[in-house]
């Protein structure tokens, strides 16, 4: 079988692409320890630790690491989730300040996030018609109940879910994973954004569906012209698709670039550690019984 | 210990919450203690009187923080005030007369209730999906009858028509008070019906909540992989599900303190066990303000502690909150 | 069968509700039905039940009956009363702090921590003696002050709970306001839990208000149950033996909690499903994943739990209503599973040399579920070799955790095995007969000849003892002789060899990281030195390069000590690696089995063939 990996036809050219979304010296602090009561400690954990990034129009930039680098973290401060504890995010060249109601709305109707666990991320008491419902009367001009339902219909069909009727009235528990996760994009996709951060889409998938997944969010990057930051664990896939990765590790980006060069000649010792853990059904073959 | 540290820093702040809610509910309560009485005197109580009793309860026309400071450095010296309905008495006095009976009596009988309930709670639990389910609904109702209805039945059975035990004191009158066999045996045996009621009217609450808390753990994993181990039923029950089970039981066994003493109180008052809840009840009966309050004080304090000692079992308990230390 | 089958799941909700509709309507239409003023006195002193006075008269003359049905009224209402009241206080007061954290929260925990020591009795006592007039509308709301706490708390955690939830964190991304997530999002997912502590506080209520009024403290001109004991204890009822005026208020009292608490059941059970009893666990076998019952959800949540953070300790409600179809539904997905065609297995002769040290032979895993009875394991037969991995491969659904739990004797109701055979080999070529063994022979076998590594060492190790103590108790019950020094020994050792300092061999699980506890969980599989150990994607929740250690540690303890693994996990690359034969499932059935090397390169069955596939157009990195 062979799998045609999406064109990028940015490969040199680090200004094909204006950047849609910038952070820079991003740096978040929890403190450590118990958080509760009166006697609080002050001793703090950087779990993103100065990092920069910028995410172009029509281009998946992959933020590689594993749990507990600070990858997720990176993600909800670009998603203004968590505040910064120092740093800027620029949004379309401009500051985008603190996360206020009102800004918080018209952020979000730029800035979309969609999360790793299909089973959690929908509400599960709650039908898919209400879920994109809620996305589409928040983010368009729109009202009317079947204003709304068309609408929504038009949002499943374009994450590839139909007859769009069996969906709409169905809830989350009814689906497989990965129609939950397809309803998570078509929920981002009300908005109508111009960034799309997709938070581990694929790893509580089965492998069959993860490349359906992936596949739908480079079409979507390409049909709706989406700077995506694929944040994953998996080298793999990061590699397939997408144009720029930046490797995570203990809060900083340790390495970044152009995404075949960084896999295929990867420079930091990190990097190469993590290439060499990956399993291998080819090592196998060479051991002896 | 940081955990522990935080724990008695916040009983600290409640005991302090208790002691300033004892102060502001007679000022800041809608009808005032003096009024009340004096409506219940009906007539005319010419000002010198009154102005005698406002003194007694402590109430004056100060500012409320100069009552305050003054209520707190009466505290601080064990000064409770003065009852009414036994004037001249002082209320400390008649507090540290009745405590002993309610710490014996309402302690040992809640010890006793807690340990029987849990017990039972992880029998039920190991034999869960058996005969034993049949007696959940059994063990609801029993957990629903009023305490003070459950001594009038039983005091009507045990004691009115079958005449196993006395029906009220904490000892029999004839005898003179002192460290003579006779007279602790005659405590114990007056102890012993109200003892059963708490047992019988609390006991039930913790076999459910120990029940649902072990079947709950035991379909955890490290339950699983005791099985896994080939270690005896018995074992696996015990040092695996119900070590873990027991640990939200007594932080429930903190809270409930609070419900249970109260139950307790009004048991007291149908034996007439001459101890804290009767005391209150004959304090309210006599509008005796300081006295209610002084108790109300002295019980949530004896509650706080209990709490706190339950903590601090906790903490002995579960490794993981002593992380840190 | 056991007799509690006899007792439909809603049976307990039934009968709650039938007591509690009850007491609804006597409260309701009794007064009507009385002929006589409740207050009112008459020369029928003390009267025993009679055609004049149905339930009997009181020491002034007063009909019972008629005070009784009052009285329903009365409590029922302050209760209701109640309940509702500090089920507002309970649920905004909770939501806040959960939701908002921060100071806020600190100070609604410290003030719910206030009102929870404080005992609520005395405080009733003394907030009723001040109270100028006591109606009954008031005393319910004091009743109410003293007995949110509690709930408010309960609701505080839930909401922290649920506000870690990615539903949450996904309205919040999507531009949802506080308010609307607080009440829209996350207060409908805490229904029952407001319920339960809603029924609960109108029996505290009910209580309360018998318990002053029977101290003289309520509402003395109204008739309630409280007051009617009060007035039959001061009216030397008992010793007169008038049972028919203090027997029904304190019966009535009981019968009606019991009622509230019996409908309280009913929501326990339904947000936890590990507490349903008998009939209720059969019913909700099709989702009941905490039970760990039903086959397709329990490998689901296997291979669902890639990152620790995962789905883990998610509350119970919605856990179990989340997961519940998880993978019992098959819609139209783009599943590439459901669209490869099924083909007859593909079965290759093993090339490991060892003697069969177990034998799976046509191994079927029924689950009966309210749709029909689902195999989950239909007629697999396998053979494990002394020394050999052997891989265990398939998606969520598969049926393999299902298998390896059957072979293990693992399996939960109501999951039954419905034919085949599993053999055990011992090195003296002894055979046992591993699904015909009792309780006693089986605990003979576990661990001294066939061990297991869960999933998720999270979880395995029971987390209030040391690891020291878990090494113990298992070297304790299956070598007897040894003294407590050797066993001591004995657990450093192994913890050593599975590159673990020996000093923490006192230390507490929450003390080590996710890497290390799992490694302690393979020394501990490792003390007894078993023939065959069990592993259950016992790397999935671990990090690439702790994974890569404990991969490589695994086969080189079985270089060492020459056990055979059974690996079960998902992660197809992984199992290739390092296994010497493969099993691949789908639905219940093995449809290729080999060695490794060959099915790698010329798998032969559609469905391997695709999950190979799908492998390479993810970007392998060779």
């Amino acid at each position: 079988m062979s799998i045609a990996a999406p064109t990028h036809d940015t490969s040199g050219s680090p200004t094909a692409g204006e950047i849609v979304l910038e952070g820079t010296h991003l740096v978040k602090e929890y403190a450590v320890g118990e958080r509760r009561g009166v006697l609080r400690r002050r001793r703090t954990m950087r779990a993103v630790d100065d990092v920069s990034l910028g995410l172009r129009r029509a281009e998946v930039t992959a933020l590689v690491g594993q749990s507990g680098s600070g990858k997720s973290t990176l993600g909800r401060l670009l998603a203004r989730l968590v505040p910064l504890t120092s740093g800027d995010i620029r949004l379309h060249g401009s500051d985008v300040g603190a996360a206020t109601g009102a800004s918080m709305r018209r952020y979000t109707g730029e800035v979309q996030l969609t999360l790793q666990d299909p089973f959690a991320s929908l509400n599960p008491l709650r039908r898919v018609d209400y879920i994109l419902g809620r996305a589409v009367r928040l983010h368009q001009d729109v009202s009317g109940a079947d204003e709304v339902r068309a609408r929504c219909a038009g949002l499943l069909e374009r994450v590839g879910l139909g007859p769009t009727d069996h969906y709409l009235d169905r809830f989350p528990h009814e689906l497989s994973g990965g129609e939950r996760q397809r309803v998570s994009f078509a929920r981002a996709l009300a908005a109508g954004p111009s960034v799309l951060l997709a938070d581990e889409p694929v790893s509580m998938l089965d492998v069959t569906i993860r490349k359906s997944m992936l596949d739908l969010i480079d079409d979507l990057r390409r049909e709706e012209d989406l700077a995506v930051l694929y944040i994953t664990h998996d080298l793999g896939s990061a590699r397939r698709y997408s144009s720029e990765v930046l490797v995570m590790h203990e809060g900083r980006v340790v390495e970044r670039g152009e995404s075949e060069s960084v896999i295929s000649d990867p420079q930091d010792a990190y990097t190469k550690r993590l290439l060499a853990a990956a399993p291998d059904p080819s090592r196998s073959l060479g051991r002896s019984r | 210990m940081k955990y522990l540290a935080r724990k008695i820093g916040l009983y600290a702040f409640i005991a302090w919450a208790a002691l300033t809610l004892n102060f502001l509910i007679p000022r800041l309560m809608p009808g005032d203690p003096v009024t009340l009485l004096l409506e219940g005197s009906q007539g005319a109580i010419d000002p010198a009187a009154k102005a005698a009793i406002a003194k007694a309860y402590g109430i004056s026309d100060d500012p409320l923080p100069v009552q305050y400071v003054d209520y707190l450095r009466a505290l601080a010296h064990g000064d409770l005030g003065t009852s009414i309905s036994q004037f001249p008495v002082p209320v400390v006095d008649i507090i540290s007369r009745a405590l002993p009976w309610t710490l014996g009596l309402v302690g040992v009988a809640t010890v006793v209730s807690f340990l029987l309930g849990t017990g039972l709670g992880v029998l039920l639990a190991w034999r869960r999906g058996t005969w034993s389910d049949h007696v959940l609904p059994a063990l609801t109702f029993l957990n629903a009858i009023p305490y003070f209805w459950m001594a009038l039945i039983l005091v009507l059975v045990l004691s009115v028509h079958l005449g196993l035990f006395p029906n009220a004191g904490g000892y029999e009158r004839i005898l003179f008070p002192g460290w003579t066999p006779q007279f602790i045996g005659s405590i114990l045996y007056h102890a012993l019906l109200p003892a059963i009621t708490i047992v019988l009217g609390s006991f039930a609450g913790w076999v459910l909540s120990m029940r649902n808390m072990t079947v709950t753990v035991l379909g955890e994993d490290y339950v699983s992989l005791a099985e896994a181990k080939g270690l005896p039923s018995r074992h696996v029950l015990l040092t695996y599900a119900a070590r873990n089970a027991i640990l939200p039981s007594i932080t429930g066994f903190a809270l409930s303190l609070g419900a249970v003493v109260g139950g307790s109180m009004l048991t007291e008052v149908i034996f007439n066990y001459p101890g804290v809840g009767y005391t209150l009840f004959s304090a309210v009966q006599a509008q005796d303000f300081p006295l209610m309050q002084g108790l109300f004080l002295i019980i949530s304090l004896a509650v706080i502690a209990a709490n706190l000692v339950a903590d601090v079992a906790y903490v002995f308990l579960d490794p993981r909150t002593r992380q840190g230390a | 069968m056991s007799i509690s089958s006899l007792v439909p799941r809603s049976g307990k909700v039934r009968a709650g509700l039938i007591i509690v509709l009850v007491f609804v309507l006597i409260a309701l239409i009794g007064p009507l039905t009385a002929t006589h003023a409740p207050q009112a006195t008459s020369f029928d002193l003390r009267q025993a039940p009679s055609a004049r006075h149905w339930m009997g008269t009181t020491q002034t003359g007063q009909d019972v009956y008629a005070q009784f049905v009052t009285g329903a009224r009365v409590s029922l209402l302050v209760g209701l009363v109640a309940g509702v009241v500090s089920q507002v206080f309970s649920v905004i007061i909770g939501l806040l702090g959960g939701y908002l954290r921060g100071v806020a929260d600190d100070l609604l925990y410290i003030l719910t921590a206030v009102f929870l020591v404080i005992p609520g009795m005395p405080l009733l006592i003394v907030l009723t003696g001040y109270l100028p007039s006591r109606g009954l509308f008031a005393i319910a709301v004091v009743i109410a002050i003293t007995s949110w706490a509690g709930s408010a708390r309960v609701i505080r955690a839930q909401t922290m709970s649920l506000s870690g939830r990615e539903f949450v964190e996904a309205a919040r991304a999507g531009g949802e306001s506080r308010l609307r997530i607080m009440f829209a999002e996350v207060l409908p997912n805490m229904l029952p839990l407001v319920a339960s502590g809603f029924l609960f506080s109108v029996i505290g209520g009910i209580l309360s208000e018998a318990g002053l009024s029977f101290l003289g403290l309520g509402s003395l001109t109204t008739v309630s149950w409280g007051s009617m004991l009060y007035f039959a204890q001061s009216g030397q009822a008992l010793l007169s033996g008038a049972w028919w005026w203090y027997v029904p208020p304190g019966l009535a009292i009981a019968i009606i909690g019991a009622g509230l608490a019996l409908i309280n059941f009913g929501i326990d059970e339904y947000a936890n499903p590990r507490l349903r009893t008998g009939a209720a666990r059969r019913h909700a076998a099709r989702g009941s994943l905490a039970a760990g019952a039903d086959p397709t959800a329990a490998d689901a949540a296997a291979g669902g739990t890639e990152l620790p953070a995962g789905g883990a300790g998610g509350p119970a409600a919605a856990a179990a209503t989340t997961r519940a179809g998880a993978a019992g539904t098959s819609g139209s997905g783009a599943a590439l599973a459901d669209t490869v065609p099924d083909a007859d297995p593909v079965i290759r002769a093993a090339d490991v040399t060892g003697d069969p040290v177990i034998e799976v032979d046509a191994l079927s895993v029924d689950y009966p579920t309210v749709h029909g009875t689902v195999h989950a394991v239909d007629g697999v037969t396998l053979t494990l070799h002394r020394g050999e991995i052997l891989g265990l491969a398939g998606e969520s659904g598969s049926g393999k955790s299902t298998l390896t739990n059957a072979i293990t004797r693992m399996l939960r109701p109501p999951a039954r095995i419905a034919g085949g055979a599993v053999t055990y080999t011992d090195a003296d070529g002894t055979r046992t007969d591993l699904l015909a063994l009792d309780d006693r022979g089986l605990r003979g076998i576990r661990w001294t000849e066939i061990a297991v590594v869960f999933q998720s060492a999270m979880n395995a190790l029971n987390p209030v003892t040391s690891i020291g103590s878990q090494f113990d108790d298992v070297i304790r019950v299956h070598r007897p002789d040894l003294g407590p020094t050797r066993r001591t020994e004995l657990a450093r050792e192994h913890l050593r060899r599975v590159g673990i300092d020996p000093e923490r061999i006192g230390a507490y699980p929450h003390e080590l990281s996710g890497g290390m506890k799992q490694r302690v969980a393979i020394a501990i599989a490792l003390v007894l030195e078993p023939d065959v150990i069990f592993m259950d994607e016992p790397t999935t929740a671990l990090d690439l390069l702790v994974q890569r250690e404990v991969l490589d540690q695994i086969v080189r303890l079985r270089e060492e000590y020459g056990f055979a693994i059974v690996f079960t996990t998902h992660d197809l690359a992984l199992l290739l690696e390092i296994s010497d034969s493969i099993a691949v499932m789908r639905r219940g059935h093995l449809v290729e089995y080999g060695p490794a090397a060959e099915i790698y390169r010329y798998a032969r069955h559609p469905y391997t063939r695709s999950l190979l596939d799908s492998l390479e157009a993810l970007g392998s990195l060779a």
